[in-house]
């Protein structure tokens, strides 16, 4: 007797939404299948691979030093991170908004967007502050700037998503990035409340929440697991938009990515440690149904943008 | 003369105005003459919104204008007067597109005039969030200058958009108020006309932020009507323009309120005759339904959660309120909106600095709310967030609740400024802020007169706390249309979803049906949802059709069906929370129940953390189900098996815990007395062999009942 | 359709006798129900009634033991395709691969660097278990069974890839007491590979050039009477390995096709070789779908730390979270003069603290109680994180060890203060912010302030 094969088919799908304006424009979502299973059915778009750059300028990693070597000025530095092979596009983090950090200036950062958005022609996502009160004010100033550019605005939160979604999703047409933690029923929950707002669901992508491997990981694949499964089995629509899962800002901030070779000599090299836990980390979102991954290191977005074509 | 007939005049007077405007545009510029705003895309934006049609020149104009006079029917009805407003409204659009003509500026600082998308895009997000909880359109001269900006101010004030058209511009000129769109204040033009730029704001919002079709008036109208907080204040006195305007606004959802009492006709909700113009804000916040945030509470000690934990001793304590000792109470009340004036804090009795030093006092305070979504329901759910909100205040200390509460305050907090109004300061705005959904007006009285007091304990709180009670003890399944979901612990366990019943609460013992109830009026798409219960397929175990859907859709489609009241058939599945489990033992015929608390052996062979580790995680496990402690004595406990007569052992400390209800309900359901006696514990046994022995020598019903599998 | 707990003890004859080391029936019947224990267990179950439950328990997917001794690993057995469902049971294995073809020198290198990797994570022992000593037929014989020897020497278990049968029995030879696995077989061999593996008693690896090939021979197999296997999911491209990993485990879960019902290999290096990265990419996607051992040229501490970090997270059970042990963990160097800070023992919650209080470079005693490894609420709620258990634990472990008398609690529990200030004289309780990422701050304003 042969083996039969019986495809999991389902009728519904993950919505598209389409990120950045012309030729480099991409596509999330669209997806009628668990992640890459391909034997199921088709994928439609494959996942995509976002390159984090930040206005605190280019991080103390050697591998990524030398990539970024000679640009001066944001404008450069996206150029360069624009065209690292694999990228799709570039996601600029606004992590000096921070009041408990380096506090810039909403002017300040918004003016860095600018820069950034003129000087690229890939899709653009801008990540905030992580900090709710700042984001609230700064992401709709840049969604405001970014007029025409059809980005992603990154994030809205339960705390600060009328702001956020009011001028990224309805008065400036960008994207909202809907950034919940680690809780199917939250990410359901944001995503009703953000479309009651008048935002429409095809201009919603989720962030369901990061960690990185090691870190309470478990309950990323369960969330993401639960989601996909909602949205295809289940037709779920508020759970069916596409999910970008920011990893860079996870992985790099933990002790294996930091600490150093002089602290931890049995470890070895810290930045080999630093892009071991950022691939790791991307190929378990792809897995778990991701359809983008936002990530910082050349050799991550090298290694993972082709393991995406193979899979496919 | 009628409402309608001013209406009719006003609008037909505009509509002349217009027409001999057009005409004379017309022959000045010929009929090819463009016609814009400046910096729209929608121009010109309130004709465009309405009909769908865009108007670029003195032809096109003059076709609308057309267009307009279909609306102009003359009928008496309330249609016919509020199509009369909106063709008024359009009408003043087109006057004052007029002035354009030519890329005139007709305004100038500190007028504003036509303003552009821009201001819209950016004015729109906050109020999307309600940064900007109203827009008002302040209409005419105020009485006096003082009153016109005392108005204007007490909008300020509260972060509401004050647009300016007529005499009040030159009011807030002449008291030299500082004024434009960066302080919320934006006077619009002299010309009652100029009122069609602050409607253009409302509808190219509706356009920007609410995806509507412009031609879609239907739906504009809805959405300005609930997503746009306008109103308008039109000061006396009102010629029949006005009126005709007026109509426009009231059919865009917009109240006027209005100080002119000759000549006008109330309509509720719509037109409304406030005499006194200090009572103007209230007034238009009432009619329009805006609620005000408080960000910010006015007492001079801090508040915040971090304070919740501290204690006060005797020696630092400057008085003490004390229940156990004194008369006093705490307690929510829900009134008729007009009994309540929102923000007012009455004292009654001595303040704390009138009190002698370390002295125990009496203390009572009411909270008086009101509100359309407000259910006496809610009552004893707000009551008890005051241990935490009078907690959080730094330097003072809270515990017991409904007439059994003890308050110190703290000598610092005392010479800090702390009073008893604090308190009041403190209640108001956090039953404010976070029942925002139910309450929308609220009010505080502190009682510490000793006589106040004890009456307000003993004939209106002690009474009140009774009735509750009884209605709780009268809830039951039957009684009530909807039971809710409760899905707070997927985190944990990512299939379970708990059916909340008046009789059966939670698992985690900590949702009752009432509890749910409130959580899903504070917070519609949270955790706790309304189950319908129309279509039973089995009323003696407890399951409905629409329950059984619920479930699936909540459980992610894990679950498909679920009994209410059975364990055996169908039971409801566990998270991990449950405070007690209960599972079949066979050889009594009954079943044994075991908490949480108690680490021992029972009768089954498995220990609590055994029973749990089966009968968790969101699978439906026959024989075995997760409960709260309150449930044991429930008329529905394992209705479907016999209900509580199977229940054969407990751990004694439960046992004690559960007795009174539980002996009430085998009296009444068996005629049994005192059943927990025929109930073992481990001090009688923890093998399945001896606890038999148990039950026979007590007779127990279990032994006697039909078997369980 | 697996049976419940009420459904087998039906079956039993119900003596509450104990023999099989449970109370009662019941308890016995519910452990059968869970898989925790076989029917065969109970010493008076009727033979009809057995027959009858082992079809109706016999598990989806076999467990198969390879290894011996400490290196004795459990793979498959697993009940569900998604974590949340249930819990999955056997973990990822990892192998480090040495081939024939390699040099001595490179050879030695490798096996030496394999016992560097050894440290704890959460109460896990963390290190390379096994061995993938890969048969490169143009080296010859006599350099594979040097290199299988070499291999055997580390005491790590074995994975044989090898197709040549007269190659694999001289391996099997050498190594055949270590319990290693054959993985060798194929469409054209397995006869003869079947022969070798059970005459060794060894598990044995299936391959194919597709997924029906396989499945004939696992089919082919089983016939033989074997059933002691696991299948290579290996395939030409990365697509159709992750292709038959995804499909073999769930035709054997969810289709109750039990001839898949069999843990499976899956060989980065032959997908990406010499390419690390890929490689560890690779091994994360296999981790999370379905491989049982998975194959990699390197495991230093660079893949180890996130690999072993997350196949930690994913072969949790959801119900149970992780604890770390109670304890004085010093961070930042603090001594016996620094401040002490206290959380729950969650592991998510202490990774997420910890990782904010070192990053705020202020010296710290952290406090650790046993809370039952709850979040801080939680655990709170339950009365396992009160001013009890954390005043005894103060007094009974932190006292004598460390001088200063000040504590800061979570935010969210501000309302232990009090309690805990009458619990411990002495001390100085310090109410912290709610949420982990304000610590950073809030501690370097305490410093700033001279309070700590």
């Amino acid at each position: 007797m042969p083996f039969n094969r019986k495809p999991q088919k389902f009728n519904a799908s993950i919505k598209e939404v389409t990120i950045g304006c012309g030729e480099k424009a991409v596509t999330l979502g669209g997806e009628s299948v668990f992640p890459f299973y391909t034997f199921d059915g088709d994928m439609k778009n494959a996942p995509k691979v976002g390159v984090e750059i930040s206005d605190m300028g280019i991080p103390e990693v050697a591998g990524i030093k030398a990539y970024y070597e000679g640009c001066t000025t944001m404008a450069e530095i996206a150029k360069k991170a624009a065209a690292m092979e694999g990228a799709d596009f570039v996601c600029l983090r606004l992590e000096g908004g921070d009041p408990n950090g380096a506090n810039k200036s909403t002017e300040e950062l918004v003016a860095i967007v600018k820069e950034v958005a003129d000087a690229i022609d890939v899709p653009l996502a801008v990540e905030g502050s992580k900090n709710v009160e700042k984001d609230a004010e700064l992401l709709p100033k840049v969604a405001e700037a970014l007029q025409g550019k059809n980005a992603l605005i990154l994030s809205a939160r339960e705390e600060d998503y009328k702001a956020v979604g009011a001028a990224a999703g309805l008065a400036y047409d960008q994207k909202v990035g809907a950034e919940s933690a680690v809780d199917i029923n939250l990410a359901k929950q944001l995503n009703v409340v953000v479309t009651q707002l008048g935002v429409k669901p095809e201009s919603i992508v989720m962030n369901v929440g990061s960690a990185a491997a090691g870190y309470g990981y478990e309950y990323v694949v369960s969330t993401m697991d639960r989601i996909k499964a909602a949205a295809l089995a289940q037709g779920d629509a508020m759970l069916q938009m596409p999910i970008v899962t920011p990893v860079s800002s996870e992985t790099w901030n933990v002790k294996e990515a930091m600490a150093s070779e002089a602290d931890m000599p049995e470890w070895g090299p810290v930045e080999e440690r630093g892009i071991s836990m950022e691939i790791m980390t991307a190929a378990a979102d792809l897995a778990s149904g991701s359809d983008a991954v936002i990530v910082m290191h050349p050799q991550t977005v090298a290694t993972i943008s082709k393991m995406i074509k193979d899979l496919m | 003369m009628t409402l309608f007939e001013r209406v009719f005049n006003g609008n037909n007077a505009v509509y002349g105005l217009t027409e001999q405007a057009i005409d004379g545009a017309i022959a000045q510029y010929g009929e090819e003459k463009a016609v814009s705003f400046p910096d729209t895309a929608y121009s010109l934006p309130c004709y465009y919104s309405v009909t769908g049609v865009k108007v670029t020149n003195l032809k096109e104009l003059k076709e609308a204008l057309g267009v307009v006079k279909t609306l102009m029917t003359r009928e008496p009805r309330l249609n016919d007067a509020f199509m009369s407003g909106v063709a008024t409204a359009l009408c003043a659009e087109f006057i004052e597109a007029l002035k354009y003509i030519d890329g005139a500026a007709p305004y100038q600082q500190p007028l504003y005039g036509h303003l552009p998308d821009a201001v819209i895009r950016e004015l729109g997000v906050p109020l999307v969030t309600g940064d900007i909880p109203g827009v008002a359109v302040i209409l005419g001269s105020a009485p006096t200058v003082q009153e016109g900006v005392d108005l204007v101010k007490s909008y300020q004030a509260q972060g509401i958009l004050v647009t300016l058209v007529g005499g009040i511009c030159d009011q807030v000129a002449e008291a030299g108020m500082n004024t434009g769109a960066n302080v919320r204040v934006i006077p619009l033009g002299k010309d009652v006309t100029a009122v069609i730029h602050v409607v253009s704001v409302a509808l190219r919002a509706a356009l920007i932020f609410g995806n509507i079709t412009p031609g879609d008036s239907k739906a504009l109208m809805e959405y300005t009507m609930q997503r746009v907080p306008a109103f308008v204040n039109a000061f006396a006195p009102l010629d029949d323009v006005i009126v005709a305007c007026g109509a426009g606004a009231i059919a865009l959802g917009f109240p006027v309120i209005t100080n002119e009492t000759e000549n006008i006709f109330r309509v509720p909700k719509s037109l409304i005759v406030q005499e006194d113009v200090s009572k103007f804000n209230a007034t238009s916040l009432e009619a329009r339904d805006i609620k005000i945030k408080i960000t910010k509470i006015d007492i001079p000690v801090a508040f915040a959660s971090a304070f919740e934990g501290e204690i006060i001793r005797r020696g630092d304590m400057q008085v003490e309120f004390d229940g156990s000792r004194v008369d006093c109470a705490e307690l929510v009340q829900t009134k008729d909106a007009s009994e309540v004036e929102d923000h007012k804090i009455t004292i009654v009795g001595p303040d704390v600095d009138e009190m002698e030093l370390g002295s125990k006092n009496s203390i009572a305070y009411v909270v008086d709310v009101a509100g359309k979504s407000m259910q006496p329901d809610f009552e004893p759910v707000i009551e008890r967030k005051f241990h935490n909100y009078i907690n959080c205040i730094e330097g003072v200390y809270h515990t017991g609740q409904r007439d059994m509460q003890r308050i110190r305050i703290s000598k610092n907090a005392f010479a800090a400024g702390f009073r008893l109004k604090h308190i009041g300061e403190v209640l108001y705005a956090s039953v404010k802020n976070e029942f925002e959904a139910v309450v929308d007006k609220c009010q505080v009285t502190i009682y510490t007169d000793p006589a106040e007091c004890t009456r307000i304990r003993h004939e209106v709180a002690i009474p009140t706390f009774e009735k509750r009670d009884d209605r709780l003890n009268n809830l039951t399944d039957e009684s009530v249309d909807v039971y809710y979901s409760c899905i707070l612990c997927q985190a944990f366990s990512p299939s379970h979803v708990c059916v909340v019943t008046p009789e059966r609460l939670g698992l985690c013992g900590a949702v009752s049906w009432l509890d749910a109830k409130a959580t899903n009026e504070l917070d519609p798409n949270g955790p706790c949802q309304v189950i319908t219960k129309e279509r039973p397929i089995d009323e003696r175990i407890g399951e409905y059709e629409d329950v059984n859907e619920a479930v699936k859709k909540f459980s992610q489609g894990a679950l498909e069906d679920v009994s209410l009241y059975s364990i055996m058939e169908k039971p409801m599945t566990s998270c991990g929370c449950f405070e007690c489990i209960c599972g079949i033992e066979p050889f009594s015929n009954g079943v044994c129940i075991t908490n949480r608390e108690y680490a021992g052996m029972t009768p089954l062979g498995m220990t609590f953390p055994e029973l749990a580790s089966m009968t968790g995680g969101g699978v439906q496990t026959p024989g075995f189900m997760g409960h709260g402690k309150h449930f044991i004595g429930s008329k529905k406990f394992m209705k479907a098996e016999g209900g509580v007569a199977r229940i054969v052992w407990m751990p004694k400390e439960l046992k004690e815990t559960v007795a009174e209800r539980l002996n009430q309900t085998a009296k009444e359901l068996y005629g049994i007395d005192n059943f927990t006696d025929m109930i073992g514990d481990e001090t009688i046994a923890t093998d399945p062999e001896t606890l038999v022995e148990f039950l026979t020598e007590k007779g127990h019903p279990a032994l006697g009942m039909d078997p369980m599998m | 359709m697996a049976l419940t707990g009420i459904q087998i003890f039906k079956m039993l004859p119900k003596k509450n006798c104990k023999e099989c080391g449970c109370p009662t029936c019941m308890a016995f019947s519910m452990k059968v129900a869970q898989g925790a224990m076989k029917i065969e267990q109970c010493p008076y179950v009727s033979e009809e009634a057995k027959a009858e439950l082992s079809e109706a328990t016999a598990p989806p997917m076999k467990t198969i033991k390879v290894g011996c001794g400490e290196g004795e690993y459990t793979l498959g057995g697993e009940t569900v395709l998604f974590r949340h469902e249930k819990t999955f049971v056997n973990k990822t294995r990892y192998a480090v691969a040495l081939c024939s073809c390699m040099d001595d020198a490179e050879i030695d290198a490798k096996i030496a660097a394999i016992p560097a990797v050894d440290y704890e994570r959460i109460g896990e022992r963390m290190h390379v278990e096994m061995i993938y000593v890969n048969y490169d037929a143009a080296s010859g014989t006599d350099k594979y069974l040097e290199l299988v020897k070499k291999a055997a020497a580390t005491g790590k278990t074995l994975v044989l890839g090898c197709d040549d049968v007269e190659v694999a029995k001289a391996a099997l030879e050498i190594c055949k007491d270590g319990k290693p696995v054959l993985n060798g077989a194929n469409a054209s061999n397995y006869e003869a590979m079947n022969e070798a593996a059970k005459a060794a008693g060894v598990v044995l690896g299936v391959g194919g050039a597709s997924l029906d090939e396989i499945y004939d021979t696992v089919a082919a197999l089983e016939k033989a009477g074997n059933k002691n296997l696991v299948i290579d999911a290996t395939g030409a491209s990365l697509k159709e390995t992750y292709g038959n990993a995804v499909q073999i485990r769930r035709a054997a879960l969810k289709d109750q096709d039990r001839t898949f019902g069999y843990p499976t290999i899956v060989n980065t290096v032959k997908l990406a070789k010499g390419d690390r990265y890929m490689q560890e990419a690779l091994v994360s996607l296999f981790t999370m779908k379905y491989g049982s051992i998975v194959v990699l040229e390197n495991l230093g501490y660079a893949e180890a730390l996130p690999l072993f970090g997350l196949r930690q997270n994913v072969f949790t059970d959801p119900q149970k979270p992780m604890k770390v042990e109670p304890g004085l963990y010093p961070l930042n160097g603090a001594d016996e003069n620094s401040v002490c800070v206290t959380t729950v023992d969650f592991a998510l919650t202490y990774f997420v603290v910890s990782g904010e209080l070192e990053r705020s470079g202020v010296p710290l005693n952290l406090v650790i109680n046993d809370a039952g490894g709850l979040s801080v609420l939680t655990s709170w709620a339950a009365g396992k994180f009160s001013g009890n258990s954390i005043s005894a634990f103060i007094k009974e472990n932190i006292e004598s060890k460390v001088k200063s008398r000040k504590l800061i609690i979570p935010g969210k529990v501000a309302v232990l203060k009090g309690d805990l200030e009458s619990k411990l004289p002495g001390w100085e309780i310090i109410v912290a912010p709610q949420e982990a990422v304000q610590l950073v701050k809030f501690l370097k304003d305490l410093q700033e302030a001279g309070e700590i």
